[in-house]
């Protein structure tokens, strides 16, 4: 009996650790396309040896060819991505307050308007978006990315959802030690919800960093184009660069995973509230 | 005092109502009235032309491939993605340690961009990748995985299921975690045990799950265009063609930004339709079973 059982989770481990190889195997492959020969990439598996040339050619410009931005693309996608989240953090938590902790009248309204475009379908209004962005001057500029990027709805909602399980003698008594609703903000309610935070961060964050579409549309000078757009838009031109095309991959995969990795201890614990 | 609340709470919730004046309200009028004219975008002038654009949409046979598209990516990805989800729910759920290890392990394909992850693949099934050398040197199958209109399809839908398996596996690990042991044990006192435990107790218990997942999946197939935008750009014959790569291509390649948002509109009405047809079947079909 004790024998049987302990074959079977024997059996479940083996089966894990396979599906958990089959799910990491892109990232192994593209880790390894980026190392190899430029010779073998995409014709072994297992390189014969290894070598940074793709690397060294990524960050030189791949000069050789065409000159191609692909750090100061890498900055650009740090740069757009890290103030929209900044943003959408912000906004998140200071509405996501307004409606659970500070009763106005309209209050219920505003909720329901967030409920109901949170369900709309945006695709409607990319291309007035599009006009909107050029209307206001922000064609090729760095706001264009950020600032139609600046509030996030389900960031919002899962603030609102989580600041009214915090109780509100809490914030009367800080009111009564004579807090303001920024201090109560910052003192108060966003120490306490750490662990939300962690994922909405994450989740805002990975999002934004892998957009493809918006970015594509409202920047096309080279200096000013995300990492993600620059690896789409050169896939064609660098079909004989397979190397670097795997080295810039894996650079603009890095970011997320060191993000996620060292957040990843409160991610169960986050996910559970996000999940309900 | 309440005075005061009140103007603090507007104060606090304005970012919001800014926002949606700008990037919503505004775009979402300015939409429902470019959909009737044939506006091209760069040139001052343009017409109203009524239905036209609608009319025209109706007949092209590029909307048309994007509609039916649409539902063979759903035909192949829900299915599997289901399938997946729940099967990695199941070992993590049955695993005695490491829970959350592999939890995350499972979720990291969901992180990656959908560029990186389609250079990937397109790396993978290229013509002398070691898979294609494996199957024709050993097998005689030479496969052109991304020239075929029924390969490729499946090609976007495995990548697309690879990414979002382990998501979908947290909602049912979530469901599997709330079944009372009580529910299992009154079953095997009733005599209910082995796969009949799987069909009478988990699924009808993990329904909510089943739910949140198949509509999360249905709605996800409208919205496709990262992955055949890299990978096929549309084709082979249109076989890849979204909804998303037909508007971006009238309205910013061909610069038709009245008729492409005329398709975007029509684009969220099927999905609405569609979403309520699917929420509508799953809850008559879970109602027939006493599930909810």
């Amino acid at each position: 009996m004790v024998g049987s059982k302990r074959w079977k989770v024997g059996l479940l481990y083996v089966l894990a650790f396979a599906v958990l190889f089959v799910m990491v195997f892109p990232y192994l492959y593209m880790v390894l396309g980026s190392l190899s020969p430029w010779n073998e990439v995409d014709r072994k598996l297992i390189p014969s040896s290894l070598t940074l040339r793709s690397y060294e050619w990524l960050f030189q410009g791949g000069e050789d060819v065409v000159p191609r931005p692909w750090l100061r693309a890498f900055f650009n996608s740090v740069l757009v991505t890290s103030a929209s989240t900044l943003l959408m953090l912000v906004t998140a938590v200071m509405v996501g307050y307004a409606l659970s902790k500070v009763p106005f009248k309209g209050r219920q309204w505003v909720n329901n308007a967030i409920l109901f475009q949170m369900f709309y379908p945006s695709i409607i209004l990319l291309i007035p978006l599009f006009l909107i962005v050029r209307y206001f001057g922000w064609y090729n500029t760095y706001w264009a990315m950020i600032l139609p990027k600046a509030v996030n709805l389900w960031a919002i909602f899962m603030y609102t959802n989580f600041f009214r399980s915090i109780p509100d003698e809490l914030i009367e008594a800080a009111k009564m030690d004579g807090a303001g609703h920024f201090t109560i903000i910052r003192r108060i309610v966003w120490p306490m919800s750490r662990s939300i935070t962690t994922i909405i961060f994450l989740f805002l964050f990975m999002e934004r960093w892998v957009e493809l579409l918006w970015d594509m549309l409202v920047v096309n000078n080279e200096k000013l184009l995300t990492l993600n757009v620059l690896l789409a838009q050169m896939f064609g031109p660098y079909g004989g660069y397979p190397g670097p095309m795997y080295a810039a991959s894996v650079l603009l995969t890095l970011p997320i995973l060191i993000l996620f990795l060292l957040f990843s201890k409160n991610f169960k614990e986050g996910m559970q509230f996000i999940l309900k | 005092m309440n005075k005061h609340a009140a103007k603090m709470g507007w104060l606090l919730a304005s970012p919001y109502l800014i926002y949606s004046a700008i990037f919503f309200l505004i775009p979402l009028f300015w939409a429902l009235f470019l959909a009737f004219t044939n506006w091209n975008l760069i040139s001052p002038e343009y017409e109203t032309v009524g239905m036209q654009n609608f009319l025209d949409a109706f007949f092209s046979p590029s909307v048309r491939a994007a509609f039916w598209v649409t539902y063979k990516f759903m035909l192949m990805f829900v299915p599997i993605v289901i399938a997946g989800s729940l099967f990695l729910a199941l070992i993590i759920h049955h695993l005695p340690r490491w829970k959350g290890l592999f939890a995350v392990g499972y979720f990291l394909p969901y992180l990656a961009s959908g560029v990186a992850s389609s250079i990937v693949v397109k790396g993978v099934i290229s013509y002398n990748s070691p898979l294609n050398q494996f199957l024709r040197n050993a097998l005689g199958w030479d496969v052109d995985w991304l020239g075929s209109p029924i390969l490729a399809p499946l090609v976007i839908a495995l990548m697309m299921a690879w990414k979002f398996v382990g998501y979908y596996a947290l909602l049912f690990l979530a469901g599997l975690e709330s079944i009372p042991k009580e529910v299992y044990e009154a079953a095997e006192i009733d005599g209910v045990v082995g796969w009949k435990r799987v069909w009478y107790v988990t699924i009808p218990m993990l329904y909510p799950s089943f739910y949140t997942v198949t509509i999360l999946a249905v709605g996800l197939m409208f919205g496709i265009f990262t992955e055949p935008y890299v990978l096929t750009g549309g084709g082979p014959e249109y076989a890849t063609h979204t909804w998303q790569l037909e508007i971006y291509n009238q309205a910013f390649e061909k610069l038709n930004a009245g008729y492409g948002t005329a398709v975007a509109i029509i684009n969220s009405i099927v999905t609405f339709a569609s979403i309520f047809v699917f929420r509508k079947v799953l809850e008559k079909w879970g109602g027939k079973h006493g599930w909810e």
